[in-house]
């Protein structure tokens, strides 16, 4: 029962996920990842994507036909490249015929910090990603009892992966998504507590987004956990771009907790450039 | 991969190079390609308060457009995406957002129904959708591309090998020309329409407005050339001399000697074109082919000169699908090789490339 999932509000992203449904069957090593591949590149979403798919579904020996969905990341994330991810979720989903899901791209970035810093439930997960021209794409969200339930060693094993998030999704939405200058964000900061992490590549752009400016960050990968004494507020180097096999487990998680169909409306968050015209200019002074 | 040369291969087109999602499902026949449907959707009503396309309004207008279109073109044509044996797919030129939507739509087609990719030249196209209306062209013809954003004089031995481009605007196109005129006589945009309507009613003999590139100087170099941007400017200095002198403007003279410079000029050139080449076949395409003054000016210089004149019904002219899927059933008629799935959008991709 495999998934197809993309994302290309940052990098372009594409994996074969199965599909642990309906016995709730647990993962295959790696997360149940089949295939996946990344490609680093800001511009040229609408070339890379068609072929990586072409390769994932190779690699994966799945054929397409046998796919049962598709995910995509819904953004924000600048506009054509954000487009050319979701017309080919949903033109690629109607020519197999099967649902497509839309998953925002700064809930996989939640969801996936919230398992792998290992955050506790009720601690605050940032999302800042970049949003040009001087803003970033934010959202708050707190990390719910579902993020590690089902592993191996709920806290402390690292080695197991995401887990399924049979319970549902790892993260609730709590404030945005929205788009600002990194110092709009100052409130949100200020409220973060040692157990909160801030994560996306608009923690790593701007000095803005590093609570207390104090130089509490390591690795990003660090921090004991438990207590929440000694761990690093931020994520500086880890979670950067939206991984699709999130995407894919996150819907998998929320239609598993009674929500039919994800809409895949694109997270714009701004309007087109574009104002009224006025009257007409004259050809001669 | 389904058989190409199979007769009865059934194409998909899609358009989205400026304002308009149009699909199409034609079917490749032995000697002739049907048009089976043609699905269109505009945002036109969402740019016109702002004088002119938005070209991000375009993309999101495509992306919200594209699977009902698709839908709707396939319920029309009565068939299945499975039983489609191409997908072809506007690769320029246009505007990159609404380019990039339709092309990333096809191609996930492609890879998802296993076939191949064709992706095409939209100028071509409105040219070729004669195909699906007059039936097959014969062996050499001229073809006269008018539109908003384009204006091009073609030389067509093959429309999807043979294609020699003589001409084109140096600047405005003749549609964008119209569009300008009608926005500096107050008249609402898209103008063409309207000064169409006006231009019915005036003299067209009544101001002597300039005729681009038409000067002996000019045939060396641009022969076939051709350029509005001077012509707009001697209207608007014609018009506000008078508007300064408080006097009244005469709408109906003002468009019909305008429309009649710009009709004049696209057909005498064309004429000249088929006579020096030998041809005796002229297809006029493109959305500014529905206007009536180069409409009856193409009709009677062609008639006077013996050539046949080639005009697709105004749904045809303006941007469709079904252009894009006549020049994909003329590739795959002719065996050729699809395109690659990173094909890239050219927003100026050249004339003379039909194919990516």
């Amino acid at each position: 029962m495999p998934v197809l999932a993309l994302d290309t509000s940052s990098a372009v992203a594409v994996a074969v996920v199965e599909d642990p449904r309906p016995d709730g069957a647990s993962l295959r090593a790696g997360n149940g990842v089949l295939a996946a591949r990344r490609v680093q590149e800001q511009r040229r979403h609408a070339e890379l994507l068609a072929p990586l798919i072409v390769e994932v579904l190779r690699e994966s020996g799945v054929d397409r036909r046998d796919l049962t969905a598709v995910v995509v990341g819904t953004g924000p994330a600048p506009f054509t490249g954000l487009r050319a991810g979701l017309v080919t979720a949903r033109t690629f989903a109607l020519a197999l015929g099967i649902p497509v899901h839309g998953i925002s791209s700064l809930d996989a970035l939640a969801a996936e910090a919230a398992s792998e810093l290992v955050l506790p439930t009720g601690s605050t997960v940032l999302v800042a990603t970049d949003a040009r021209r001087r803003e970033v794409y934010w959202a708050r969200y707190r990390v719910t009892g579902a993020a590690h339930r089902g592993r191996a060693d709920s806290v402390h094993d690292r080695a197991g992966g995401l887990g399924v998030w049979q319970d549902g999704p790892p993260v609730v939405l709590v404030a945005g998504p929205g788009v600002a200058r990194p110092a709009d964000l100052a409130t949100d900061l200020a409220d973060l507590r040692p157990d909160d992490a801030v994560v996306g590549r608009g923690a790593a752009l701007y000095a803005e987004l590093v609570p207390h400016g104090d130089g509490r960050r390591g690795d990003g990968r660090g921090g004991t956990g438990g207590d929440g004494t000694d761990r690093d507020v931020v994520d500086r180097a880890g979670i950067q771009d939206p991984d699709p096999s999130v995407l894919a487990r996150l819907a998998l998680a929320r239609l598993a907790s009674g929500e039919s169909l994800l809409p895949t409306v694109p997270l714009y968050l701004r309007r087109p450039d574009a104002v009224p015209s006025t009257s007409h200019k004259r050809a001669i002074g | 991969m389904a058989d190409l040369h199979a007769p009865g291969t059934l194409v998909l087109g899609i358009e989205t190079s400026c304002d308009e999602t149009g699909v199409a499902v034609v079917r490749v026949g032995p000697d002739a390609t049907e048009l089976l449907f043609d699905a269109v959707a505009s945002s036109m009503d969402e740019h016109a308060r702002f004088g002119g396309i938005i070209p991000e309004i375009a993309s999101r207008a495509h992306l919200e457009a594209m699977v009902p279109t698709v839908q709707h073109a396939l319920a029309g044509a009565g068939v299945g995406l499975t039983d489609l044996g191409a997908i072809a797919v506007t690769a320029g030129p246009g505007l990159v957002g609404p380019l990039t939507v339709g092309s990333a739509a096809a191609k996930a087609l492609a890879v998802a129904l296993d076939v191949p990719l064709y992706g095409v030249n939209h100028v071509i196209g409105h040219a070729a959708v004669d195909e699906l209306v007059h039936g097959p062209f014969p062996e050499r013809l001229m073809a006269l591309v008018v539109s908003g954003g384009h204006s091009s004089l073609l030389l067509v031995d093959d429309i999807v090998t043979g294609v020699t481009e003589l001409g084109s605007t140096l600047d405005d196109a003749a549609g964008e020309a119209f569009d300008k005129v009608g926005r500096l006589l107050g008249l609402p945009y898209p103008g063409g329409p309207h000064i169409d309507r006006f231009a019915r009613e005036g003299d067209p003999t009544a101001i002597r407005f300039p005729r681009g590139l038409t000067a002996a100087k000019d045939q060396a170099e641009h022969a076939y050339d051709f350029s509005f941007s001077g012509l707009k400017t001697a209207v608007a200095r014609w018009v506000e001399a008078r508007q300064d002198a408080g006097e009244e403007i005469p709408l109906a003279d003002v468009a019909a000697s305008f429309a009649a410079a710009v009709a004049d000029v696209l057909t005498a050139k064309t004429i000249a074109a088929c006579r020096r080449n030998g041809i005796d076949t002229l297809v006029i395409g493109g959305g500014f082919s529905a206007n009536s003054q180069l409409r009856d000016l193409a009709a009677a210089r062609c008639a006077e000169a013996g050539i046949e004149l080639r005009i697709p019904p105004i749904r045809f002219c303006t941007d469709n699908g079904a252009m894009i899927a006549a020049v994909g059933a003329a590739a795959v008629r002719r065996g050729l090789p699809p395109s690659a799935l990173d094909l890239p959008v050219d927003s100026s991709m050249p004339l003379e490339s039909v194919l990516v």
